[in-house]
């Protein structure tokens, strides 16, 4: 019995050994006196390269300048992981202070009352609201007449063009098509007359993937070109005169028609509907493809266009206009003010750290803080060239610059202070000379030409009502299912189709978001 | 245990003479291994090849997964050790894989003995207690609630306490405790034994195999937890393994900067591919060890010993 | 035997047990917490959960978010489809697992046995992102592997990933393909437990090979295998999510879409969580059901069930 007692004791104890240090891990909270300690879950701006380290320059600024203990905690490395890690904390009403989250969960939370308004703040950063915040921007994550969330600008308008490849066109002797006819001709002739010379039939028209967001529906941005040229890219029109659903608008079924007619055809690279984006960006390094549409920096920037360059150093990518469907319409897809929102939780407010976050932000966008988490520490991280633009190479150590293994880690939180200036496109986008070809390559000079082209003005389409999960599947599998041939194009299937789409909520869908749009004004 | 009783099969077997039943057999399950091994190198070897993939690799989906050696690279690799923060992930997992193969084995062990045992009052009862939590997955919120509110957020603890017994585990290990010839544990107790000391004395010794095969599971389930490390912690300084391979498995889903690679010049495929190996190196190393305790007729020393 | 008796009985039972009670304190502990406090949070799955609010403090609102899902316009496809794979995965994965098991087991050859036992389960550490992508160089209608032999015997290539017909195929075998040396690792184990005399006794009645693995090995490994099954049954519609999730897109969300992945969109990327909760205990009643039911089928017949 004594024995018992005793093996009893051990084991508890053995277990206790084990999990005590276990649970005593993990982040301590600072003593109530010090500074006021602010969590702030961001978004990295390069995932998959690490946090910024735990002795990084930054944590010692900001508690000297500002008085605050900043944590700092990577979002996950996409957007659905982040919406549950987001939704989990807020349903145990365990947010972070500050914390970057996407329009529909944020609209969610508000519902929940778990986010402060953030109104009064615009005030309170004068500088930061000059460069980040414009009307567009504080009106973005309005609900209910408050502001909710600070739209920092995310991604540049209009970067992405459509591509073709010059050297085909010029292998083949064709000219650069303008029309939708044309570009299916270009299309057959990439497919079929061999345009690499390689002897081998293993090169398509038009490659793509399905690449889906709240307003460039099935089949996707890579796309929008094909229906553009019918005028109904994009998944809303908002049109003052025709607004509502692209899908429930006459142009859509020949835009369908046509898609349906590439793939039958052959011209499409086949893959299209298995490809993820990784898959889609091998494959033009591959030369599998000639016409796509891509964004600026993936085609151009050198890491991006060095593999291209060696396979084919006589190949080039131009970026041509959208072709003009037999209707007069061309766009290369619908664009929107893309933004980064950072939301306070109420608890924060309650708190009492409102003013601290604001302090916190209004010192990112200061030329110390700008240039800190911007590109690190200047002579460490980079060096500044005669116009004042941050560079790279003249740091020794590659690893040590902001675009190395180790200076990405020190600048994962750029994208709280950039905002699209000059000096960051500048210094994102340098000019440089290809490896193998010996040509000179600017990424921002294709954004530059990109942003030239025909676009179909969206903006706000994003914020539009989205609709319940069996409605979007009913949408979007209807859809792929009439390309793929499951479902037969023809009038008859389609009208029906509409029909039903309308029935299980699509109508009410459409109406709410034309209401939506018209109430706050996004109508043109 | 005596290791000069255990009666090898095929020692057996020779004695005898083979009948043609007996070859077809043979040949059959030769056969069925060596298609299997096939079937099973594919991926492996495609993995392989892919990870030591360069840059700018051109060519067919069946030479690409068949790379000749000599056009290999070890970017993906040098990339991978070059990543700031793979020691610390690699540390931080290594302690969620020993709190919770610890605690799990110590908390389900006790457990599916004690179901083990045929006279127990109130066996029927417990059994369909630990089932029923097994069958009715509330999910992903009604657990976080209770972790927040026991103060686990942010603790290491957090990503192996709440699945420190799994039911599935518990019941396999009962039924092999339940294969364990009660004479042995009778004798035991007519010894004057106590349960405790039957589990210890008796049991645990007769169950290598199964324990080693239990903390397995554990260990790889633990190891290559990705969801609870996510949604449970939130300081970068603790971020174990798989939130790391996730990282760079969704790399480029979201990446607006999509001018720069943590990689350098190694291809994004090549890299994920090479994170896989890298991350299951522990398990390749632990699992041949385990094997030991793979051995026929484990029982048969100590039944006739 | 009288009433005072049977709960003396009763008593002299649990009193000769009571070390055995002692070991059980702990995990019962444990059980409590990390196991039966969720499940009382689960009531959300009759409640509008507000975070707000808590559990206790929400409103109650019935069997609604019950309904939402039974009244999905998709309900019938998916309760079929999550049927179609897990019953799928059980009735190909499990059998080639075992037979894997018995074939390592049996095998003459110590260097082949010791080399697919040591590679067999290393697929299971392949995630789904790196198997998608072996899937695509084997499959992919342009390029893939498979389709080049098409091809070349003249035929026309098969968009396999995104044919309803192929999908359901692609999503069984390769998860038998991935899992299969994993799965197989228990019943190796158990096969280690098999006493060797008894194989002894079956040579001198002279049994050949065939016979031995029906009649002792296939026997001696039963109660593992019935286990197994009984616990994959009371999970049967859990049809594997990471693995569909992974594989499915859009052109084959018909035979694709399965219970988790239309809560994953609908319940947990939208705030419902309530509902996500209910799900999960509709899918706890049929397993509940299906445990019920093959647990007596199993005692009928004489195996070791479940309780």
């Amino acid at each position: 019995m004594k024995k018992q007692r005793v093996l009893w004791i051990c084991l508890v104890a053995v277990l206790s050994l084990i999990t005590l240090p276990v649970f005593s891990q993990g982040a301590k909270d600072s003593a109530a006196t010090g500074p006021v300690a602010i969590e702030l879950w961001y978004g990295a701006a390069v995932t998959e390269a690490g946090p910024p380290p735990a002795d990084w320059v930054g944590y010692s600024i900001i508690k000297e300048k500002l008085n605050i203990d900043l944590k700092l905690t990577a979002l996950p490395s996409n957007e659905s992981d982040q919406d549950v890690k987001i939704q989990a904390a807020a349903a145990a009403n365990n947010l972070p202070d500050l914390f970057m989250v996407r329009r529909d969960v944020l609209g969610r939370l508000v519902g929940q009352g778990l986010v402060a308004p953030v109104d009064d703040l615009y005030a309170k950063m004068p500088i930061r609201t000059a460069t980040h915040y414009d009307s567009v921007s504080q009106s973005h994550a309005r609900f209910a007449g408050k502001s909710y969330g600070l739209a920092d600008p995310g991604s540049i308008n209009k970067n992405e063009g459509l591509l073709i490849r010059k050297d085909w066109l010029d292998n083949l002797g064709l000219a650069v098509p303008t029309t939708l006819d044309e570009l299916m001709d270009v299309l057959r002739a990439f497919t079929y007359d061999d345009p690499d010379g390689n002897g081998k039939n293993d090169t398509y028209g038009y490659g793509a993937f399905q690449e889906i967001n709240n307003y460039e529906a099935w089949p996707g941005r890579r796309l929008e070109p094909i229906f553009g040229a019918f005028g109904v890219d994009g998944t809303w029109s908002l049109k003052a005169a025709d607004p509502g659903l692209m899908v429930l608008k006459d142009g859509f079924f020949d835009a369908m028609v046509f898609l349906k007619k590439m793939v039958d055809e052959g011209v499409m690279d086949p893959n299209w509907l298995a490809y993820k984006k990784d898959d889609f960006r091998a494959a033009w390094k591959q030369g599998r493809f000639g016409v796509m549409r891509e964004q600026n920096a993936a085609f151009a920037a050198e890491s991006n266009y060095a593999p291209f360059d060696k396979n084919f150093p006589n190949g080039e990518w131009i970026v041509v206009d959208a072709p003009i469907g037999p209707g007069g319409h061309a766009s290369i897809g619908p664009y929107t003010a893309s933004f980064r929102i950072y939301a306070i939780s109420a608890k924060a407010e309650k708190a009492g750290k409102k003013d601290k976050i604001a302090a916190l932000l209004e010192w990112m966008a200061s030329d110390e803080g700008y240039y800190l988490l911007g590109w690190g520490v200047e002579g460490v991280n980079y060096t500044l060239d005669k116009n004042g633009v941050p560079v790279a190479d003249q740091i020794a150590n590659r690893d040590l610059a902001f675009t190395g293994s180790v200076g990405q880690t020190v600048t994962q939180l750029r994208n709280m202070v950039f905002y699209n200036g000059d000096i960051e496109l500048l210094a994102r986008y340098p000019k440089y000379i290809t490896a193998t070809s010996k040509k000179e390559m600017s990424a921002l000079e294709v954004l530059r030409t990109m942003q030239t082209k025909t676009w179909t003005a969206a903006i706000g389409s994003d914020t539009l009502p989205i609709p319940n999960a069996d409605l979007k599947r009913f949408y979007e599998q209807g859809l792929s299912e009439f390309i793929t041939g499951k479902r037969v194009l023809n009038r008859t299937n389609w009208n029906a189709w509409i029909e039903q789409f309308k029935k299980l909520g699509g109508q009410s869908w459409n109406d709410s978001a034309v209401a939506f749009a018209a109430e706050h004004g996004l109508l043109i | 245990m005596n290791k000069k009783k255990k009666v090898h099969l095929r020692t057996v077997s020779i004695a005898v003479k083979p009948t043609a039943a007996d070859h077809s057999f043979n040949l059959f399950v030769d056969a069925f291994l060596i298609l299997l091994l096939v079937v099973i190198a594919v991926p492996l070897w495609s993995t392989i090849t892919l990870s030591f993939r360069p840059n700018d690799y051109i060519g067919n989906n069946l030479e690409g997964m068949f790379l000749a050696p000599w056009k290999w690279s070890t970017a993906a690799y040098k990339a991978l050790l070059g990543n700031a923060g793979f020691v610390l992930a690699f540390k931080n997992s290594f302690k969620i894989l020993v709190g919770g193969v610890v605690c799990a084995l110590l908390l389900t062990i006790p457990l599916a003995y004690v179901l083990s045992i045929p006279t127990l009052p109130g066996r029927k009862a417990l059994s369909i207690l630990i089932i029923l939590p097994y069958v009715f997955n509330v999910g992903m919120i009604p657990t976080y609630l209770l972790v927040t509110n026991l103060g686990l957020i942010d603790k290491i603890a957090a990503v192996f306490l709440p699945g420190a017994i799994s039911t599935y585990n518990c019941l396999i290990m009962r039924s092999f405790f339940e294969g364990i010839p009660n004479e042995l544990k009778e004798s035991a107790r007519i010894d004057g034994a106590t349960e405790i000391q039957v589990l210890v004395r008796i049991i645990l010794p007769l169950s290598k195999a199964i324990i080693m095969t239990i903390g397995l599971f554990y260990g790889v389930a633990f190891w290559n937890d990705f969801f609870h490390a996510m949604l449970y912690l939130n300081s970068n300084s603790l971020q174990p393994l798989p939130i790391l391979l996730r990282n760079i498995l969704m790399a480029s889903g979201m990446n607006e900067y999509v001018e720069v690679s943590a990689f350098g010049d190694a291809p994004i495929a090549a890299i994920k591919a090479a994170s896989v190996f890298m991350s299951a190196i522990p398990m390749i190393v632990a699992y041949p060890f385990i094997q030991k305790y793979f051995t026929k007729g484990t029982l048969l020393g100590s039944v006739k010993g | 035997m009288d009433q005072r008796a049977q709960s003396s009985v009763l008593f002299r039972e649990i009193k000769r047990h009571r070390s055995v009670y002692l070991l059980l304190i702990i995990p019962l502990a444990y059980y409590i917490v990390f196991k039966y406090i969720p499940i009382f949070n689960g009531q959300i799955a009759f409640k509008d959960y507000m975070a707000l609010d808590g559990v206790l403090g929400s409103r109650w609102v019935g069997l609604e978010h019950f309904r939402t899902f039974i009244r999905s316009y998709y309900f019938a496809e998916l309760l079929r489809n999550t049927l179609m794979y897990s019953f799928g995965k059980l009735i190909f994965s499990l059998p080639i697992a075992i037979l894997l098991a018995i074939a390592i087991y049996e095998s003459n050859r110590p260097h082949l046995r010791k080399v697919v036992q040591t590679l067999a389960y290393l697929p299971h550490f392949l995630s789904w992102v790196i198997m998608y992508g072996i899937l695509l160089a084997l499959l992919a209608p342009g390029d893939g592997i498979i389709n080049d032999i098409v091809k070349a015997l003249g035929g026309k290539s098969v968009d396999f990933l995104t044919s309803t017909k192929a999908f359901p195929w692609i999503v069984i075998f390769s998860d038998a393909w991935k899992e299969m040396g994993w799965s197989a690792i228990i019943f190796i184990a158990a096969l280690m437990g098999i006493d060797p005399s008894l194989f002894e006794a079956a040579l001198v009645e002279g049994a050949n090979s065939w016979q031995r693995v029906r009649y002792i090995t296939l026997p001696s490994i039963r109660p593992v295998i019935v286990i197994v099954v009984l616990l994959r049954l009371g999970t049967i519609l859990d049809a594997g999510f990471n693995q569909i999730f992974m594989l499915y897109s859009t052109p084959v969300l018909s035979v694709g879409d399965i219970i988790d992945t239309w809560v994953y969109r609908q319940g947990l990327l939208e705030f419902q969580f309530g509902l996500a909760t209910a799900v999960g205990l509709f899918k706890g009643i049929i397993g509940m059901a299906l445990i019920l039911f093959s647990n007596r089928l199993v005692k009928r017949f004489g195996g070791n069930a479940l309780y």
